[in-house]
């Protein structure tokens, strides 16, 4: 499959140069076409679309706040499907930290409920708006200037994934931006299925992660490379792995990136460790729930 | 038009139901509760034709709410106390965003400690979100206030919240007037006026720098403040199907009264009977019920309380550290020295019309000389 050629989102935005998160929505958009709807609560994206008058996304948006998004988008699809305009697709699209944390209860009302919208955590791994605080979604190890060194983050990141697929939901998929034929096609399965979709986005953020802005495609394929972040989806219960990790020495992807240059060496193993688990996991889950 | 016996949820679950309602969002929390449970009973009969999104809690309830109205639809929620202090961030971003929903709020106290019974606090908290605010004081006003509420909502853009008092309203059974065929010609099926729309497509609420900001707040300001021509235009035109008139401000009693008995909700049927108490003691008296709180009625206050030689303000509501909520801001409004203001039924405590005559007659008496809270004998 090729990239569809359409353009929606607009092109002079607001993102920070080499930003993930601006590239991910150009191919979700894509995908998905101009009957869209998209809910952004406080994020990046909420810079990224421009001030009072634009709207770079090109498709409707409704900047909401911040706990709100699965919540809002919900509400839209309710009067949409009241009006019987089936034809429109309802996105929520929300940063790690209005996704992991403070997004979370909303989230798992709609994933609970069943609502007919595709939710997208575009996930840099700390709250990179406000100036790259921790979330939990960062990485065991990150320095963030709330985990500065050496009280780098201790805690491993949450599993969003398998948060939502305890909500047994129709379609949950990870994607990235390296990978955008992948991306978009897990955009296209989402928009084809009825009921609650999760796409979980890992999104580089050059300035929060401290690597060059030219390097963003390149952390995004060391992400998935390495096996720190794992390219599969969870159709009806079903577990497919689409990409299984070559296991690059993870060293790889912590040394292009300053956030990781005080992460202890006990860390480092840690992290290893942590990551050849959620493997092992997922393998078995994909073998036996395949 | 038939008369049924309802109370004031059941009330409004009605008029919800004849109001050609697109979504409803909504979260239990008692004394609410039986207007959802009403209206999920109306759908699942198929009684009415709206989507109920059954949210996981009041802040999502708002923000479901949001997102419907957004869409184009008619859109109602209800909660109260507690839920309503969550939701209080989507408040203000619902009346922001002029967003027209309505919501009924049944009036309860605020924990700790625990109370599920009648108090005003919780929505005088939310006096500075920017939504329409207007106060039932029995089931037949809470039944119509919903109607007024959709249109005025609708028309000035701006959401609209009908308060009742906890159990003193939402529950008490009253005979009330409900409309037959005849209520379609005050409100039909929403036209659909979205803000989103994918032929359209503009961001809402995107970031908005000093001087971009500050002119759309003056700009939701005046809407807010458009509210309080069309609420009377759109009384007229109740009136003709029912009947019955609602004015921002409703008086009774002597015109250049001794005194005047401000109140909002119940408090204002308790007051009624008071100012009934005092006339058989040759007081002239007059009761000032408010109805509209939010915007604020000033000039109908002002002339409601023209010529009168004293004012007491009955609270069902505290601001701690200052008083009664409803006398400051008459007071400060219309610049008046003559206001006593009386804190009285928190959390449910029972206000009786004796009271109340006794607190007045002590005013007049000079005794009353200052804001006093009524607790205990009076």
């Amino acid at each position: 499959m090729s990239i569809p050629k359409q353009e929606i989102m607009q092109s002079n935005h607001l993102a920070c140069p080499g930003c993930g998160a601006a590239l991910a929505m150009r191919l979700a958009l894509k995908a998905l076409g101009k009957n869209t709807m998209v809910v952004i609560p406080a994020c990046c994206w909420t810079i990224i679309n421009g001030t009072h008058g634009n709207n770079f996304a090109g498709v409707p948006v409704f900047h909401t706040a911040f706990a709100t998004t699965a919540a809002v988008a919900a509400g839209i699809k309710a009067t949409l499907e009241k009006q019987g305009k089936d034809d429109i697709t309802v996105m929520g699209w929300a940063g790690d930290g209005g996704t992991f944390d403070i997004g979370l209860q909303a989230l798992s009302g709609a994933a609970e409920r069943n609502d007919d919208i595709i939710y997208v955590c575009y996930d840099n791994e700390a709250y990179m708006n406000t100036g790259i605080q921790r979330s939990s979604a960062t990485p065991i190890g990150a320095e963030t200037t709330t985990t500065p060194s050496p009280t780098v983050k201790d805690r491993p990141k949450k599993d969003l994934m398998e948060i939502v697929a305890a909500h047994d939901v129709p379609y949950i998929a990870s994607a990235t931006i390296s990978y955008p034929n992948d991306l978009i096609k897990k955009f296209e399965k989402a928009k084809s299925k009825r009921g609650f979709k999760l796409i979980h986005i890992f999104s580089p953020c050059p300035p929060g992660h401290k690597f060059p802005e030219n390097k963003t495609i390149e952390i995004s394929k060391l992400a998935v490379e390495t096996g720190v972040f794992l390219l599969y989806e969870i159709e009806d219960g079903k577990y497919k792995i689409n990409k299984k990790p070559k296991f690059r020495e993870l060293d790889d992807y912590l040394n292009a990136q300053g956030r990781f240059r005080n992460t202890p060496e006990e860390q480092r193993e840690v992290l290893k460790e942590f990551i050849r688990k959620r493997w092992e996991k997922l393998l078995i889950k994909a073998e036996n729930f395949g | 038009m038939k008369r049924l016996v309802l109370g004031g949820n059941d009330a409004v679950a009605y008029a919800v139901k004849q109001s050609y309602v697109d979504v409803v969002s909504a979260y239990p929390i008692t004394p609410q509760t039986s207007i959802i449970e009403k209206i999920a009973s109306f759908i699942g009969k198929g009684e009415m034709d709206a989507r109920f999104i059954k949210v996981e809690s009041e802040h999502s309830a708002m923000a479901a709410a949001m997102g419907a109205s957004a869409a184009g639809g008619r859109v109602f929620t209800a909660t109260s106390s507690q839920g309503l202090l969550l939701m209080h961030e989507v408040l203000h971003w619902a009346a922001g965003a002029s967003l027209p929903i309505v919501m009924a709020n049944a009036n309860r106290a605020i924990a700790p400690p625990w109370s599920i019974w009648a108090e005003q606090t919780d929505s005088l908290s939310q006096r500075d979100t920017g939504w329409i605010q207007l106060y039932a004081s029995n089931s037949q006003e809470a039944y119509d206030l919903v109607f007024l509420a959709f249109r005025l909502a609708e028309r000035v853009k701006n959401p609209a919240m009908v308060c009742m008092d906890g159990f003193l309203v939402t529950h008490t059974k009253e005979p009330v007037a409900v409309f037959g065929e005849e209520i379609n010609s005050f409100i039909s099926k929403k036209e659909t006026n979205a803000l989103l729309d994918v032929e359209n497509p503009i961001a809402v609420g995107a970031l908005a720098f000093p001087n971009v900001y500050m002119p759309l707040k003056i700009e939701q300001n005046n809407r807010i403040f458009s509210a309080k021509n069309v609420f009377d235009h759109l009384s007229n035109e109740f009136e003709r199907i029912s009947k019955r008139k609602y004015n921002q401000v409703y008086t009774y009693g002597e015109d250049k009264a001794d005194v005047a008995l401000v109140a909002m909700g119940s408090n204002a049927e308790t007051a009624h009977l008071a100012v009934e108490l005092l006339a058989k003691d040759g007081i002239k008296a007059k009761l000032v019920k408010v109805v509209m709180f939010r915007p604020f009625p000033k000039e109908e206050l002002s002339k409601a309380l023209e010529g009168v030689e004293k004012v007491v303000v009955f609270d069902r509501n505290i601001s701690m550290g200052k008083g009664g909520i409803v006398k400051d801001e008459i007071a400060g409004a219309l610049g008046l020295g003559n206001v006593i203001g009386v804190v009285c039924g928190l959390g449910g405590v029972d206000v009786s019309e004796t009271d109340m005559a006794k607190v007045s007659r002590g005013v007049l008496d000079g005794k009353v000389k200052d804001d006093m809270i009524l607790w205990g004998e009076v």
